[in-house]
């Protein structure tokens, strides 16, 4: 197990992970779409995007579920997590303020292993949810 | 598009690929989801926090069928037909939106850099559903990674596309 990982006996229901925090640039999508091969003009071009009645270009969902990833493993330790489930609730815009909100929701035990269960979100600075989900982890124990 | 056409989806093939993870893609697409952990960098820092290897994040299962499908390695009985296209074409061809609904990983273990793994996709759900006026659309595919070298489950990806028009 990693060093740095997340020890059963001191995780409890209604914990919270160290929240992440992003302000969303188009940058970013450009990044995005060439790390993910997601070329979808909506994502990246401006022109065609208010040519189809879209405010401005807006985020690719993977993305929001992408940043939401990242706070989780740092939570849980990379290579821990189980399972990882979202809905795309919102769209994402530029300049937008991207916050993680991930909640302990219970532990259990299952086939020797310790497991957390997290409530996973992504809201913006409004509170408006982009990104609802759930996700398990395993734990590591003292004992 | 009736309730039939679509339940006759169910059990179709997306496609069957194989794919290679690259530690430079794997890089690159950490730094896209603004990660700067260095277990994505450094396989010294991934020893350290007890990996294998340098580890994939955990939304990069959805987009290495990008990247790492070379044509040498593709299994020569890869169906032809893509379920999910023959249903969606049609769709599209009308107009209308295509929205990613929901996403779900299931993880066996870590997807490290070297890794070969095979992919299966098949349709799980295809339904209607008439919302405010439009007509929506669901299909839900769900592809089954496994170790190429050893046959082992290594992560299942169920993605829901929503057309709605």
């Amino acid at each position: 197990m990693a060093p740095g990982t997340l020890y059963v006996e001191d995780v409890a229901e209604g914990d919270e992970a160290p929240v992440r925090s992003h302000v969303l640039t188009r940058t970013d999508l450009v990044a995005y779409a060439g790390a993910s091969g997601d070329y979808n003009p909506m994502h990246h071009d401006e022109v065609i995007a208010t040519a189809s009645g879209q405010p401005s270009v807006f985020g690719h969902g993977m993305f929001s579920m992408g940043l939401l990833g990242s706070a989780l493993t740092d939570y849980v330790g990379v290579g821990n997590v189980r399972r990882f489930q979202v809905r795309f609730a919102k769209q994402t815009w530029p300049s937008e303020k991207l916050e993680t909100k991930i909640v302990v929701t219970g532990t259990r035990n299952e086939a020797g292993e310790h497991l957390v269960d997290l409530d996973v979100r992504l809201h913006n600075a409004d509170g408006e949810e982009k990104v609802v989900g759930q996700a398990t982890a395993v734990l590591a124990s003292r004992s | 598009m009736s309730q039939s056409v679509l339940s006759e989806i169910i059990g179709q093939p997306t496609g069957k690929s194989v794919v290679t993870v690259e530690r430079g893609h794997l890089a690159t697409f950490a730094g896209a989801v603004k990660d700067a952990s260095p277990v994505y960098r450094d396989p010294r820092a991934a020893t350290e926090a007890g990996l294998a290897g340098i580890p994939a994040p955990p939304t990069y299962p959805f987009v290495m069928e990008n990247f790492g499908v070379f044509p040498e390695l593709q299994p020569s009985d890869a169906p032809t037909g893509n379920a999910m296209v023959s249903v969606l074409g049609p769709l599209m061809a009308k107009g209308g939106l295509i929205l990613h609904g929901e996403q779900e990983f299931t993880y066996h273990r870590p997807i490290f850099a070297g890794d070969v793994l095979e992919g299966e996709g098949k349709v799980v759900d295809a339904y209607q559903k008439e919302s405010k006026g439009k007509t929506m659309t669901f299909v839900v595919v769900e592809t089954v990674w496994t170790d190429q070298a050893t046959g082992d489950p290594v992560c299942t990806s169920r993605m829901n596309i929503i057309h709605r028009i």
